[in-house]
């Protein structure tokens, strides 16, 4: 006791602006550890707050004026928030985007789940290496050279798809230059790129899966579809929710294979809202309205994600 | 032992002071950004004997030689190549606006008519009027050889920003073999709206299955080289269309005896869209016809190597494209004879759209003395000549009629070569594409509303007046595009 009154008696005839910290007193000792822990805790942090945070407020003050880069920025208000709303470019470009989403995520979902229970099967383990990397492969792929190699393949006139398709009797299909085949190509095209993912999700998912319980399936009677409703989608479904969670996100941010395959077109029946942020802002300079429909856009994910979160509640089991 | 915990730095207080750190360097951000300060009055005056690098957006193959030319004289001069490549102008364009916008300026760009008035408008782009009247004695010779149309087309509100090096106008290709296959005769300079398409009917051909095995139009859905063509020649334009005043000092100089130069202005002005104009609606219904009848296949985007495979293999009777697609069926197989262009048919005139394109100086470029004479240089007759665009194989229209000879096309073809500078010479009013500085967002809209109305989503008229109104509200959006700030 008396070496601490000492200590602060020295205290108070030197004032120590680290006092708080240096003190050797439990609570100095646990400031210590506090301010050690938060100077790890720094770099994340500010890197989230000056790439990701930042960003977001910039664009969210960005969209209240308007600025073409040349000249000063003008404060415009709510202006274009009204003019979203009212502009058909936009509102066709989220629309599309949430048509993609429902679709392209559906089916990446599905497909993923599926290839990844047939790779589950009784089957030589070369032939299983060999299927998973082929599904995988794809997903190596650039999006870019994806988009330009599948654009030729599905022309109407010259595409391999089409040629083989009329040897089979089949009449030419307008992939990219009818408004509701164009988006389904490009659906198809993300979901040759996507699934082998999904699939790698599914796989970690299934192999989590404790034997026990498919043996106590098995014992039950739980077979086919029986078992597959009630034992295997519940367990894995903390995977399903993680492939729809990051599915949603990067579906609603799709921007390459539409913008290369059919630059938005037939007229704007693949735009995406992604496309009409990039046109508005980069080719239109019109960096307010630009980032009006990013905000928009940022938004409407935070509120998706956050209902598929809320909703997991009621059908992701966790073991 | 005490119990007090003074300046605890609680989670709380942390993230707090990250989140206001976060604020003012977004508000920070947000400040006007202030120019860097330029070297001097003018930093392109600097002294010979000081090396001085040129920040230029080219191809560099097709540039290389005249780089060398220009360095063999001017050896304090360095260059640094910025190539921009894009699907589009449009795209190049926003590619070169973002690089600008990131403080990247360049010394010298190259703008086609799609981007003269956008970089001009925006003023990233010097007006060069100065250094013409400088050097006029210098320049006579080129503006001797080049059409006073190309020149018009550089110009924004009575000044000149680029001296053309290639243009293209839109005539009509034609695959001679298709055409002698189908029994039809090759097409003459006076032919017309319906001898084209008593052409283009007669050399569609279809195969048992009812499936086109040859098509005798198509085109490629985008500003240039589109329908704009068919809109021209039935005498009418996307834009309401003038001249804007000014640019006596140019024609007075340079066109003083140059009857094709007469009430030339400073420029063009596009002052307002007429996209539903009857005969604007009247030629778009005229091209769904020939793609409801098979005659020309759905419309693509992009810049036309598709339409390239169908007419090198046969399977393409005409397509509008200009002196460039000479070069490039050349590259791509077809001898010389093989095939043909002529102009386009006179529908109600046989006024032609065209495109042109040359060098422009950044405004706040740093060398911007050093950058007009290399300019200069580039547009001189030698370094034209040895201009990758042009030599070995020509790639694109040169703007000097004195390079557009017989020796020129003799191995690649066209034979009726002569066709592209008569397209200026014989029909004068012949005029750029629409392109005012709001082109970018002009031809995404012109693009989107075509495409709706060839595959069959609306009817032309629906689709023009979509196109009106949506053009309307891009008009309205930018007022004064044409009122020159001093």
């Amino acid at each position: 006791m008396s070496s601490t009154a000492t200590t602060n008696q020295g205290a108070h005839k030197s004032p120590n602006p680290f006092s708080w910290l240096t003190e050797n007193t439990l609570h100095g000792m646990a400031r210590r550890k506090a301010l050690l822990g938060y100077l790890f805790l720094a770099p994340t942090i500010l890197g989230i707050l000056i790439f990701t945070a930042g960003p977001v407020i910039f664009s969210f003050v960005l969209s209240l004026f308007r600025w073409n880069v040349f000249s000063p920025p003008e404060w415009i208000g709510a202006v274009n928030y009204t003019r979203m709303f009212t502009d058909s470019r936009a509102l066709t470009g989220f629309w599309n985007s949430f048509v993609f989403v429902l679709f392209a995520v559906a089916l990446q979902v599905a497909l993923g789940l599926l290839l990844a229970m047939i790779l589950q099967t009784r089957m030589p383990m070369w032939l299983r290496y060999t299927y998973r990397t082929s599904f995988l492969l794809p997903m190596l792929m650039s999006g870019a050279a994806t988009a330009i190699v599948l654009g030729y393949m599905l022309h109407k006139e010259f595409g391999a798809v089409n040629y083989y398709l009329g040897l089979l009797g089949i009449p030419q299909i307008p992939w990219l230059t009818q408004p509701g085949w164009a988006m389904v190509s490009v659906i198809m095209s993300y979901l040759w790129l996507a699934t082998g993912f999904t699939m790698i999700l599914f796989i970690g998912g299934l192999n989590n899966i404790s034997a026990e319980i498919l043996d106590a399936a098995d014992v039950d009677g739980a077979q086919g579809l029986t078992r597959f409703w009630h034992i295997t989608l519940p367990l894995v479904s903390p995977t399903l929710l993680f492939a729809a969670v990051t599915g949603v996100i990067g579906g609603l941010q799709v921007f390459d294979l539409p913008y290369i395959m059919t630059r938005g077109g037939p007229g704007d029946s693949t735009r995406t809202a992604v496309m009409v942020m990039y046109e508005s802002a980069f080719k239109n300079m019109e960096i307010g309205y630009g980032s009006t429909i990013a905000v928009v856009l940022f938004l409407i994910i935070l509120a998706v994600t956050a209902g598929q979160f809320g909703l997991s509640k009621r059908w992701v089991f966790y073991q | 032992m005490s119990t007090q915990q003074p300046n605890r730095l609680s989670r709380r207080d942390f993230l707090r002071w990250s989140g206001a750190t976060a604020a003012v360097l977004a508000v920070a951000a947000c400040a006007p950004s202030t120019p860097a300060p330029q070297s001097g009055a003018d930093a392109g005056a600097a002294p010979s004997a000081e090396k001085i690098v040129l920040r230029m957006q080219v191809n560099p193959e097709q540039e290389k030689p005249v780089v060398d030319m220009y360095r063999a004289i001017n050896p304090n001069v360095d260059f640094e190549f910025v190539s921009v490549t894009g699907i589009d102008h449009e795209e190049v364009a926003a590619k070169i606006l973002t690089l600008v916008a990131s403080g990247q300026a360049l010394d010298l760009g190259y703008a086609a008519t799609e981007a003269t008035q956008l970089y001009a408008g925006q003023k990233l782009a010097a007006p060069i009027d100065e250094w013409v009247k400088r050097d006029a004695a210098e320049l006579q010779e080129y503006f001797a050889d080049v059409h006073p149309s190309l020149i018009q087309a550089m110009m924004w509100e009575g000044s000149l920003y680029q001296l053309p090096i290639d243009f293209n106008a839109a005539n009509m290709y034609y695959n001679v073999a298709v055409l002698q296959e189908a029994g039809v005769e090759a097409p003459k300079t006076d032919w017309t709206k319906d001898d084209f398409y008593n052409i283009a009917k007669a050399a569609t051909k279809k195969n048992a299955s009812g499936a086109t095995e040859t098509y005798g139009y198509a085109w490629t859905n985008r500003l240039w080289g589109g329908w704009m063509p068919w809109i021209f020649v039935n005498d009418s334009n996307l834009l309401v269309e003038e001249e804007a005043p000014g640019g006596e000092w140019l024609w007075g100089q340079f066109y003083a005896d140059d009857p094709a130069a007469q009430g030339r202005g400073g420029g063009w002005r596009w002052t307002a869209p007429k996209a539903n104009d009857p005969a604007n609606v009247e030629a778009l219904e005229f091209l769904v016809q020939l793609h409801e009848e098979g005659i020309t296949p759905a419309i693509e985007l992009g810049g036309g190597d598709t339409l390239q495979g169908f007419f090198t293999t046969g399977k393409l009777a005409m397509t509008p494209a200009g002196g460039f697609w000479a070069g490039g069926l050349n590259n791509a197989g077809m001898p010389n004879g093989s095939f043909d262009v002529q102009l386009m048919p006179k529908w109600k005139n046989q006024r032609h759209q065209f495109g042109t394109a040359g060098q422009w100086i950044f405004a706040d470029g740093k060398n911007k003395d050093a950058a007009w004479d290399y300019m200069k240089f580039r547009i001189s007759k030698d370094a034209m000549m040895a201009n990758g665009m042009f030599n070995p194989v020509t790639l694109t229209t040169p703007t000097r009629r004195s390079m557009l000879t017989a020796e020129r096309f003799a191995e690649t073809g066209p034979a009726n070569w002569q066709v592209f500078y008569a397209t200026l010479d014989d029909h004068p009013d012949t005029a750029p594409i629409p392109a005012p500085p709001v082109s970018n967002p002009m031809t995404a809209t012109f693009v989107a509303y075509t495409s709706r109305a060839m595959n069959g989503e609306m009817t032309p008229q629906a689709a023009l007046d979509g196109m009106q109104k949506d053009l309307e509200d891009l008009y309205a959006r930018t007022p004064n595009m044409y009122t020159r700030s001093s």
